[in-house]
């Protein structure tokens, strides 16, 4: 996972703080962000790429379908976790985003892990097909 | 007389686990800038963007070993509010205050004070010697 780097947003500090910490003892490189505002600051930063973003369906002001849309538009190279509460925000998915929240709260970081894993694993096979 | 190896356990026990260092400023390119330079050294960093979030975690019973906290925050706590917050709930925990504006009056040497912009190899160094000085003094 040399380099890979993963931004985890999160508004709850007790959620995101161990869910970072575990992606990084796996060899990630994480940055936390509280919401969608602070992802597009990181995001603007020149000497920084962010390869996974993964973040909760359910932020506050912003929610992360729409941001995951604007994701998508704005930066179509970087691969976007949904996640969070599914009963909450199945509703909203449909209209928002094509893809539903792949894994829900409370986050077992094995389970984050394996889905960042796959989107790598899946990205470098496209890229070889193509 | 025979003599015999000790067994005795030492008096101290020697903590080698990371240093833990609530960072709290709510500019998330100074946060993370921070951050990263205290991962490289090993420190566990833990990442605030209010008072309250700062706040919550150490209720919560999160580890801290120093907290290092931007002065001017929105929201109901503000960096000398938390800082004296902890002063009287988590006496060990050692405060190192930041702020761009006019040094505070009131520190009364209980905290110590950096002005932005700062070099963030003197805020390490800083970080290291009050850490060291503590001996990993923690919450959690």
């Amino acid at each position: 996972m040399d380099n890979h780097c993963v931004m985890l947003i999160e508004s709850d500090l007790v959620i995101r703080t161990p869910l970072a910490q575990y992606l990084r003892d796996c060899g990630f490189r994480v940055v936390e962000a509280f919401n969608a505002e602070e992802a597009r600051i990181v995001l603007a930063q020149a000497d920084l790429t962010i390869d996974t973003v993964f973040l909760d369906a359910d932020m506050p002001e912003e929610s992360g379908f729409a941001f995951a849309a604007w994701m998508r538009a704005n930066h179509p190279g970087v691969e976007v976790i949904l996640a969070g509460s599914v009963e909450k925000t199945a509703a909203k998915a449909g209209e928002l985003c094509k893809e539903g929240p792949a894994i829900s709260k409370p986050y077992d970081h094995k389970i984050v892990l394996d889905e960042i894993r796959r989107r790598i694993a899946a990205r470098a096979r496209n890229m070889d097909e193509s | 007389m025979i003599s015999q190896k000790s067994t005795a356990k030492p008096d101290v026990e020697i903590d080698a686990s990371p240093k833990h260092v609530l960072v709290v400023d709510d500019d998330i390119v100074i946060r993370l800038l921070i951050a990263e330079v205290m991962r490289d050294e090993g420190i566990c960093v833990i990442e605030a963007r209010s008072g309250e979030d700062a706040a919550g975690y150490l209720k919560s019973g999160g580890r801290a070993d120093l907290i290092f906290s931007d002065i001017q925050m929105p929201g109901s706590i503000d960096g000398l509010q938390l800082a004296r917050y902890v002063r009287e709930t988590y006496p060990s925990i050692p405060v190192i205050l930041t702020s761009g504006g006019i040094i505070p009056q009131g520190l009364n040497g209980v905290v110590k004070f950096v002005s932005k912009p700062f070099r963030l190899n003197s805020v390490l160094e800083l970080v290291l010697e009050t850490l060291n000085a503590a001996g990993g003094a923690a919450n959690g």
